[in-house]
Order: structure tokens, then C-alpha cells, then sequence
């Protein structure tokens, strides 16, 4: 029921979107739904990175420092926000490197 | 392959793997093969509950259901002393001075209790709790923690050389339908996954 319920919900803003965009061509579309599966992408390498790092801070803090640092530090939710932040500005700055030409 | 089409593909597998997630019973199906179903309780010689979180005094969600699960093993007469277990940070009452606290006012006597806040990981805390244990001959324990959380405490607490009977604690629900349930079901195994990984290379288990 709940995931009945989102789809529905997802599924009708998505129309509505695509109806007030109907005279968009589908190509571009494609372009888009590229890009935003790329900037994911983007987003899941740096969540990767930033989890990894911080397992491997936390890890020196032990031995090096001799000082306790939970490894589940990692593990908290605000981290995957930053990385998608991350994604996102990497992306733009690309976009305006492009658009700006050589 | 491009980095660009690189980046394409892993964000179409996340995508992906985001709605099996939360829109289909694999993280539920996932539950079932990392956790082992429960057995019942057995008499031990001591119940020790590990710590979990406590911020400024305030006991953690699992925190609170591990030390309401010892006290009430410990209710039903199953060993005559409960150990809690939890550290504290920066001068605060450590986590198991706060469950000793909630296990008296819950009518556990003073005498009965054993508060060790030393243990700051799983291994720590079995180390210390053989240091505590051992001396008053008390190897057969009742584990008490999360059931997803049992499998590695208990092989780290079997090598620490206790006897142990595993009793979980169901700190969430393994058939839960809600797509935001799901994912903090999925977010759990995976984070417990990594911790038996890490456990295992650096030879703990």
C-alpha cells in the first residue's frame, strides 16, 4: 500500500510535469535523465570516498593517536546530503567549464 | 567506457538498487539470511546487556530496548546478575550508569547490578567483561543486544572464552512493507555487514 501510494504520487507529479514540458523534444529528455543518472553516479563515488576516508581517520586516530573515533562516525545520514552537495557542485562546475569554452 | 558513461552506468545501478531497496522485499529477505531466528532463554550466570549509544544522559532507542530486555530476563529469574554495559564521553554519566539508574527504579536490586562503561567496541567490551567475570567464575552468560548485532558479539564474546546464550533483542522489524523502513532496515544490515567484514580481516573473529 505505501509503495502503491508513492508511485502514484510519482507517477501524477511526473505527468503533470511532462504535460507542461509536451513541447520539449524526447531527445533532450534522454539528455536530461543522462545527466541526472550521472550526477548520481557522481554522488555514490563520493559517498564511497567520504565513507572510506572516514573509516580510514578513524582507524589512524586509533593507532596513530591512541585516541577512540567510532568507525559507525561513517555511518551517519548527513554524510550521503554532503556527498549529493558534492555531486552537485562538481557537476556545475563542469557544466559552466564547458559552457565558458576554451 | 567514458567516466562519463562510467558515472551513467553507477548511477543507474544505485537507482536501481535504491527501488529494489526500498520498493521490493529484498533488505526483508536480506534480514532473514544475516539474522538467525531466536532461540528461548536459558538460566546463566550472569545477563550482560552491551552498550549501544547515549547522548548527554538520554539512552539511544536500542539502547533503552537492550536494558529493558535485561531487566526483564533478569525478572524472570534466569541469572542473578545483570551487567550493563556503555561508555560515556567528556565527564557525562556513561551508558551503563544511566541503565543501572533505569534497572533500579525498575525494582532490580542495587546488589544484582554490575555497571562497566570501559568497553567502547564489541571486542572492548567482551575483553572487560571476561575481566569483571572470570575471577567470580561466571563463564555461562545471557548475551543481550540487537538481533542483527548478536552473530558477531557473540562469536567475540565465545572467543573471549565465555559460554554464551544468545538472547536478541528485535530492534526493528524484519517485515516491514514501508519503503522508509526498508531503507533503514537495509542501512542497519549493511552497516552490520561491514562490521563483521572489518572484524574478520583484522582477525577479531
Amino acid at each position: 500500500m505505501d509503495t502503491a501510494f508513492i508511485v502514484v504520487v510519482v507517477g501524477l507529479s511526473s505527468l503533470a510535469a511532462a504535460l507542461v514540458a509536451r513541447g520539449r523534444s524526447r531527445r533532450r529528455l534522454r539528455s536530461a535523465v543522462g545527466k541526472t543518472l550521472e550526477t548520481i553516479g557522481l554522488a555514490a563515488v563520493f559517498l564511497f570516498l567520504n565513507v572510506g576516508v572516514g573509516f580510514c581517520l578513524a582507524l589512524l586516530a586509533r593507532v596513530v593517536g591512541g585516541r577512540f573515533v567510532s568507525l559507525y562516525h561513517s555511518d551517519d545520514v548527513t554524510i550521503l546530503a554532503v556527498s549529493i552537495l558534492q555531486a552537485l557542485v562538481w557537476q556545475w562546475s563542469r557544466e559552466a567549464e564547458a559552457s565558458a569554452g576554451p | 567506457m567514458s567516466a562519463q558513461g562510467a558515472l551513467r552506468g553507477i548511477g543507474g545501478a544505485t537507482v536501481a538498487l535504491f527501488a529494489a531497496l526500498a520498493f521490493t522485499p529484498l533488505s526483508n529477505g536480506l534480514y532473514d539470511v544475516l539474522v538467525p531466528p531466536a532461540t528461548p532463554p536459558e538460566p546463566a550466570a550472569a545477563i550482560v546487556v552491551l552498550g549501544s549509544r547515549v547522548d548527554d544522559g538520554v539512552l539511544s532507542d536500542s539502547s533503552l530496548r537492550r536494558a529493558l530486555g535485561g531487566v526483564v530476563l533478569f525478572r524472570q529469574g534466569l541469572a542473578p546478575l545483570l551487567v550493563m554495559l556503555g561508555a560515556g564521553s567528556h565527564g557525562k554519566p556513561s551508558e551503563a550508569d544511566v541503565r543501572v539508574r533505569l534497572a533500579q527504579d525498575l525494582g532490580v536490586p542495587a546488589t544484582a547490578l554490575l555497571a562497566d562503561p570501559r568497553g567502547r567496541t564489541t571486542r572492548d567490551e567482551a575483553r572487560m567483561c571476561w575481566e569483571d567475570l572470570a575471577p567470580r567464575g561466571m563463564r555461562r552468560i545471557l548475551l543481550v543486544t540487537g538481533s542483527e548485532h548478536m552473530p558477531r558479539a557473540a562469536a567475540l564474546f565465545r572467543r573471549a572464552g565465555f559460554e554464551v546464550v544468545e538472547a536478541p533483542i528485535m530492534e526493528l522489524s524484519s517485515t516491514v512493507s514501508q519503503p522508509q523502513a526498508r531503507l533503514a532496515l537495509s542501512r542497519v544490515l549493511l552497516r552490520e555487514l561491514l562490521a563483521r567484514a572489518y572484524n574478520r580481516v583484522a582477525g577479531f573473529l
